[in-house]
């Protein structure tokens, strides 16, 4: 009876192979940071992407096949990235990759995704090394700013500023190098007087800064770039704040590495240093952003049960994006295809239109940058008159 | 070439990190030298303190001072967490050999890290310094914060405490002897068991109270026990395992070598003190103040 059952079963599967292989979903893996500090930007970046998934596969999916995202845990470490990740090449067959977030993982994965010949698209990396010259390949794609970007674009705004005499605070590592260095070389090309008095370089994860911010007040800056990110800026800014470190410098204090995100200045509340510049992914209450963006925030905030919603999960939900709309323009699910499909590939975000470039394989991702200040609705400082300076004249 | 005002506030940042890290790798450095136990949770601890004294702050709000109660609470949960640990678990891995303990701690630390991110999520959290210690004064031309005044204090006041207790009255004495040999302690009469227990929650207590005082200057994030623990293994190695008085001055050398080391070396402020930590693991392996291991 058995073996009789087995065979009809068989002679089904037979009948139906066209359609029922058309109903496999599209497998997308993605390796994120789900636990560890780096959880804090990693779960949101993954809520992101699961709505955009949930959203898609609502309306029918993509080439008549659902999505499915299968997500691992990187555990912020790049080793650990590249072991899931050529798990979920191996393991679980994915079609593609979407995910990492610290500049570590990002160009580790990358070595797998061209081995594999497998689209990746980092959505979160910023280190320019991910997609410079001598590591690219056809398979690796980024859809998070860089650092070129946000160095640069941190130079024009602390350009205007009426200061000569400027410091940089950040990590000793891939990221905190070579944002500093753009921020620094772009400063020096647009105010030639400009002088830089003092670099700190405090490691990644420094829980007592108190000695870099005691050295670097005493070269006297009036200005400082920072790029300590997270929960390393929290600490940073709880430590400098009563060492009166930012009324030395009058608040012309610029936060790299998302410093005003709502996950800052949520999390230290009345002790922020409200007045300094920063940056984000996203704002909630970013006045002149494209249409979309506040349909987009609607439902972020519905999703995520958070109101105001976190500025994270826009960078899962546009690497998602990216993927999927070159699925179409290929209707193809091969890394071949996609991979040709993304080259010069234009959608629409809820952060405006997004360009991969065809050339460095990196999309023109800026951020929202604006000074903090104390708006009465709300229990923590929110970013006014929020800025989005177009990244394009500065990719190169 | 530095103006003195630079390197005075440079001595007193110095001094701070001394008294914290003085802070949580006594408690590590107690519980060695009692129990023999390389304790990895310690970290644990310490994170879980900063924690639940956050939960409290937020539980006593809006009192202004409930920091203070917050702290204390927090502290004296993280003693009897650690008297869970020691009678139900650790208990029983004392006759075995030391690799099994360390596993074991090495264990908790990876269960408590996952509780607290279940508990607590992976949000970024913060608490205020205390209103009464807010301010800042400014001494030869430094600023300096009062709350790091206090703990400025602390740190001296504890050790001062822990060693007249160790030293001067019958319970040091009963300490100091299951240090020495737990058998003959016992076939005295003396109740090795709960003194073991009372020394676990004791070094407990101070990684809890350690993490609570901490968080009016750090953020509260998943993965500080770690961070926090390699610092205070450092502490205690130059110090020395088990010497109370060896960890702080240990912390006060990493202090300072952190403080004037990134005048020296820019780009490698860990360098200095792990220079001088291997340093000393040649020289002398049982750190400054410790003993060789029979």
């Amino acid at each position: 009876m058995k073996r009789v059952m087995l065979a009809v079963i068989g002679l089904a599967a037979l009948l139906v192979p066209a359609h029922s292989r058309a109903q496999q979903p599209i497998k997308v893996g993605y390796p994120m940071i789900l636990s560890g500090p780096g959880a804090l930007f990693g779960e949101p970046a993954l809520k992101g992407a699961q709505m955009y998934v949930e959203e898609i596969n609502g309306k029918g999916g993509v080439l008549g096949r659902k999505l499915e995202l299968i997500t691992r845990d990187t555990k912020g470490n790049a080793d650990e990235a590249v072991r899931v990740s050529r798990e979920l090449i191996l393991k679980d067959n994915v079609d593609f990759l979407v995910g990492t977030l610290t500049s570590a993982e990002g160009p580790a994965v990358s070595t797998i995704a061209k081995e594999n010949k497998i689209v990746f698209i980092a959505p979160i990396p910023k280190t320019d090394q991910l997609t410079a010259p001598a590591n690219l390949h056809p398979y690796v794609f980024r859809t998070a700013s860089n650092t070129t970007i946000e160095g640069r674009t941190a130079a024009e705004i602390v350009a205007k500023w009426p200061v000569k005499k400027i410091a940089t605070i950040a990590p000793d590592y891939a990221y905190g190098q070579d944002v500093a260095k753009a921020f620094v070389e772009h400063i020096k090309k647009l105010k030639p007087e400009v002088e830089i008095v003092d670099q700190q370089w405090p490691k990644l994860g420094e829980a007592d800064y108190t000695p870099f911010i005691n050295a670097q007040m005493g070269k006297k800056p009036e200005a400082v770039f920072s790029a300590l990110w997270g929960g390393h800026f929290l600490t940073f800014a709880k430590q400098a704040k009563p060492l009166k470190y930012f009324d030395s410098i009058n608040y012309n204090f610029i936060a790299g590495g998302e410093g005003a995100s709502i996950e800052s200045t949520r999390a230290m509340g009345a002790d922020y240093p409200v007045g300094i510049w920063g940056n984000a992914y996203d704002a909630f209450n970013w006045d002149g952003a494209p249409p979309a963006h506040k349909d987009y925030i609607a439902r972020i905030s519905a999703y995520t049960k958070q109101d105001p919603p976190s500025s994270w999960p826009v960078t899962g939900y546009v690497g998602m994006q990216m993927l999927v709309e070159a699925i179409k323009k290929a209707n193809s699910v091969d890394s071949e295809k996609v991979a040709k499909a993304l080259l010069d590939l234009t959608i629409d975000t809820p952060i405006g239109k997004q360009t991969m470039s065809g050339k460095d394989h990196q999309a023109n991702r800026g951020q929202v940058w604006g000074k903090t200040v104390i708006d009465p609705k709300y229990p923590f400082a929110i970013m006014k008159d929020i800025l989005y300076i177009d990244p394009t004249p500065f990719m190169n | 070439m530095f103006e003195f005002s630079f390197l005075f506030g440079q001595f007193l940042g110095g001094i701070t990190a001394a008294m914290f890290l003085f802070l949580i790798a006594s408690g590590l450095s107690l519980i060695f030298g009692v129990l023999r136990v390389l304790n990895f949770a310690h970290g644990s601890f310490y994170m879980i303190g900063a924690y639940l004294a956050w939960q409290f702050v937020h539980l006593i709000a809006p009192a202004p001072e409930g920091f203070w109660l917050a702290a204390l609470a927090a502290a004296v949960s993280i003693a009897l967490l650690g008297a869970i640990v020691e009678r139900a678990l650790l208990r029983h891995l004392y006759s075995r050999e030391e690799l099994y303990q360390l596993l074991f701690t090495y264990a908790l630390v990876l269960i408590l890290g996952d509780m607290a991110k279940i508990v607590w999520g992976t949000q970024q959290l913060s608490v205020s310094r205390p209103p009464s210690l807010a301010g800042s004064s400014e001494v030869f031309g430094v600023t300096i914060p009062h709350y790091n005044l206090f703990i400025m204090g602390l740190g001296p006041s504890i050790a001062v405490g822990a060693w007249y207790v160790l030293q001067h009255t019958p319970l040091g004495r009963i300490v100091r002897a299951a240090a020495l040999d737990r058998e003959t302690l016992g076939a005295l009469g003396a109740n090795v068991g709960w003194v073991y227990t009372g020394m676990f929650m004791a070094g407990s207590f101070l990684a809890g109270l350690g993490g609570a005082l901490v968080t009016p200057i750090k953020s509260i994030v998943p993965g500080m026990d770690v961070e926090i623990i390699v610092e205070a293994f450092i502490v205690v190695v130059i110090g020395g395992l088990g010497s109370f008085w060896g960890t702080f001055l240990g912390a006060l050398i990493y202090g300072q070598v952190l403080s004037f080391g990134i005048l020296i070396f820019p780009r490698f402020s860990i360098f200095a003190v792990s220079v001088l930590m291997a340093a000393i693991l040649i020289i002398r392996p049982w750190g400054l103040f410790g003993r060789p291991l029979k």
